[in-house]
């Protein structure tokens, strides 16, 4: 089980990976969306916040999200440190995520883009 | 009588049965739809393994290339698997060898793609033959991988970057269902008006469009200016389809049988007969001698009065 401040953590690594990919910002210019982090196994919450391009993070619920993700706290540290690819946990359903279908797989291709081979 | 089946993940509407004769052979093709539903394509191939000559897989591919690189598409390896004793084809191995010929016979043979020609390919990886073809002649290319399957409005412009993006995502992409990438079913007689609206653009500022039908048709806006469109499968109602929103040409890789052009995964899998040979030991040469033999060209069609 992994601890609220080891998904913090791990945020970090999403955001600081996010935010040294010029080329990823340019892609997601127009996507402006929040994402609820959402541990099924502990206290914790966190929203990712995508707006004209840049990436940032909070704890807490600090927005209505558009997307909820959900799963347990090792496979969101794990994804988020890019240990893991969230294809496979979403597929086998121990990662769930509330949002439209487009939304999905776009959070999916930003996931891999970043911690892609 | 050598008989063929094209199982689809597409719609049946599109379904279709003709007899026609390849270098004195004679043969039943019929195509079978199963309007995107994943179990009764699965059924459709288990009731004919055994039966039929040669199986082609349509809606669905179950190889994407970039590069030297091919992603196995696990929904498409899922119903490959369902077949045990008759060959299935889904095509790709032709569209490599058809699909860049198409382009060399345009660009030796017509006006059509004069060099330094704006060309937006909706997807290239499910044509990455068609797409280095019309790199290598000097077009000047938008691939719309990410725009149009993922609604990211990023136009990867070389071979290059497609290569690069495609390594970090394709491998992780083929193991979704293939509905999230492609689409299927109803889909395919509709259009995305929300991409329509955002990216039809795209389609304004290229003077060719090239690639899948289905990915074509399902985000092509109105109102185009007389663009060349280089495509597989089309129907009549596709050509009308087409003509009415302002395509200028049409070019189909595959010949027409009686009105329409068959997928690629009809043809291989006729090929594949013809040669009498395993899928796995088909080199692009004798696609090339035998697509030569049977006079196969690209068929060019003006739908607009000019």
């Amino acid at each position: 089980m992994a601890t609220h401040e080891e998904i913090t953590e791990s945020l970090e690594a999403f955001a600081r990976a996010y935010s040294e990919n010029a080329r990823l910002k340019v892609m997601n210019r127009d996507w402006d969306r929040n994402v609820l982090i959402l541990p099924e196994d502990i206290e914790s919450v966190h929203t990712l916040v995508l707006k004209d391009g840049e990436l940032s993070f909070s704890q807490g619920k600090t927005a209505e999200p558009d997307l909820t993700v959900i799963s347990n706290s090792d496979i969101l540290a794990d994804m988020f440190f890019g240990d893991i690819t969230p294809t496979e946990p979403y597929m086998n359903g121990t990662l769930r995520i509330i949002g439209s279908e487009d939304d999905i797989l776009r959070l999916d291709f930003i996931s891999l883009l970043i911690w892609g081979e | 009588m050598k008989k063929i089946v094209s199982v689809s993940l597409g719609s049946s509407k599109r379904d279709h049965h003709v007899h026609t004769k390849m270098l004195g052979v004679d043969f039943e093709i019929s195509r079978r739809g199963t309007d995107g539903n994943f179990d009764n394509a699965l059924s459709l191939l288990k009731e004919l393994d055994g039966k039929v000559d040669a199986i082609g897989l349509g809606g669905i591919d179950l190889y994407l290339y970039a590069g030297k690189t091919r992603y196995t598409v696990n929904d498409g390896q899922k119903l490959l698997d369902a077949v045990k004793k008759t060959p299935v084809v889904d095509g790709s191995g032709l569209k490599n060898t058809l699909e860049r010929e198409t382009v060399y016979y345009l660009r030796n043979n017509t006006d059509l793609l004069p060099p330094g020609c704006k060309v937006l390919m909706v997807s290239a990886v499910d044509r990455f033959g068609m797409a280095e073809a019309l790199s290598e002649l000097g077009c000047d290319m938008t691939f719309g991988d990410l725009i149009f399957s993922a609604g990211i409005p990023y136009p990867i412009k070389t071979v290059e970057e497609l290569e690069e993006i495609a390594g970090k995502t394709l491998p992780e992409m083929v193991k979704l269902p293939f509905h999230m990438l492609y689409p299927t079913g109803e889909k395919q007689d509709t259009q995305d008006d929300k991409k329509v609206e955002k990216y039809g653009h795209y389609y304004h500022e290229a003077g060719v469009i090239a690639g899948d039908y289905h990915l074509v048709r399902r985000y092509m806006p109105g109102n185009l200016k007389g663009q060349l469109v280089i495509t597989n499968t089309t129907t009549r109602e596709d050509v009308t389809f087409l003509r009415d929103k302002g395509v200028g040409c049409l070019v189909t890789t595959t010949p027409e049988l009686e009105g329409r052009s068959f997928g690629t995964n009809v043809m291989e899998a006729a090929l594949l007969v013809l040669l009498d040979k395993k899928w796995e030991d088909i080199t692009p040469g004798d696609y090339l001698e035998l697509m030569d033999r049977l006079g196969m060209k690209p068929r060019i069609q003006q739908l607009q009065n000019v």
